[in-house]
């Protein structure tokens, strides 16, 4: 483009229309990942509220209060273990649902087990003894970085 | 992979009635069909610009899920003021945003986009890992073709935030100005001066990599 041009008119701007058009794969699986996460394993809906039971009484809690939190633990305690990624989290039943993918060369049954402890020492944190418990499930392999 | 698409003509033009504002009401009210239908015909799109914003595909994913959470939290206050395609545009966008500031002090542009070495990039990036891909060109046009969507892209994730963003929707996604101006709260004047300082420094940017 020369000063001033318009860059509109320059010959490259047609790099930017090609791009404009590659196609892009949705991920396989990546809308029933987005349904599980908003609208638990159960379907009833991400509103609906989680009982947990306490000493003396039962905490209410917003179920996407707790999606929310266990998937936000769930991929900061992946971040840190390494090798594992988490796809999604839901309620089911009474507890956590983590859908996680592990690359391959990595310790699946560790990593899995790393998490598990990771995000409930984090609902812990939240809800104490009531915290609801935490299942991981493998749900796909990948290539290492 | 599945669900291969380009970009679509944005949803809800503004022209009539938008259709996915019944479908947003009823979901809304709790329908849980009427959600999955918003969720099936977005998603892609929504991926494809989280895609295109942060350079990773597992952050992408992590977009579009948080994405979707947030705008499943924020249905029952939607005006429809909007078209919900350009709201929904407005929800991803502030995702990816949120997140590529997250992750900005420990993870350099050039890593997550695959050019840094080195880089932990878990989910593999826009170029190394056939994210894109133009299955109806011959061999060497292909090549051609993703050396040139590559640089495009690589150059698009160097410009700032402010110039990346507007860049992507109007240039990629093809929104029209008054779409683009809506999803960033802008006026279209200024929406306007900004995409040419975008465009200005993307084609500085390629001229420095021929």
């Amino acid at each position: 483009m020369t000063a001033g041009g318009e860059p509109l008119e320059d010959p490259r701007w047609e790099w930017v229309r090609a791009a404009a058009l590659a196609p892009v794969a949705t991920p396989r699986g990546l809308v029933d990942r987005v349904l599980f996460s908003v609208r638990g394993r159960s379907g009833r809906g991400i509103a609906d509220p989680v009982l947990l039971r306490q000493d003396g009484g039962t905490l209410h809690v917003g179920e996407r209060a707790v999606v929310a939190l266990a998937l936000r633990a769930a991929r900061a305690a992946a971040a840190r273990i390494g090798g594992i990624g988490v796809s999604a989290a839901a309620m089911a039943g009474d507890g956590v649902d983590l859908l996680v993918t592990v690359h391959y060369g990595t310790r699946a049954a560790e990593a899995a087990r790393r998490l598990r402890v990771d995000v409930t020492a984090a609902l812990t944190a939240q809800f104490g003894t009531a915290a609801p418990p935490v299942s991981v499930h493998i749900t796909d392999l990948r290539p290492g970085s | 992979m599945n669900d291969t698409r380009g970009p679509g003509s944005p949803a809800g033009t503004g022209e009539g009635r938008d259709p996915d504002s019944t479908l947003l009401a009823r979901a809304a009210r709790g329908e849980a069909a009427a959600f999955d239908r918003l969720v099936r015909k977005h998603t892609p799109r929504m991926y494809r610009v989280a895609l295109r914003l942060t350079g990773s595909a597992a952050e992408a994913e992590d977009v579009v899920q948080e994405a979707w959470l947030s705008a499943w939290r924020a249905m029952p206050g939607f005006r429809g003021e909007a078209a919900v395609s350009t709201w929904l545009y407005r929800v991803v966008t502030n995702t990816a945003l949120a997140s590529l500031r997250r992750r900005a002090p420990t993870v350099s542009l050039d890593a997550a986009m695959g050019h840094g070495g080195g880089g932990d990039d878990p989910g593999g990036t826009l170029f190394g890992k056939g994210a894109l891909s133009d299955p109806h060109a011959n061999p060497e046009g292909k090549v051609v073709r993703a050396e040139q969507v590559g640089a495009v892209l690589h150059a698009i994730g160097q410009l700032e935030l402010s110039q990346r963003v507007p860049l992507v929707l109007k240039e990629l996604e093809a929104l029209s100005y008054e779409e683009v101006a809506q999803v960033l709260a802008v006026s279209v004047p200024a929406l306007r001066a900004r995409l040419h300082r975008a465009r200005v420094a993307l084609l500085a940017r390629l001229g420095t990599r021929l």
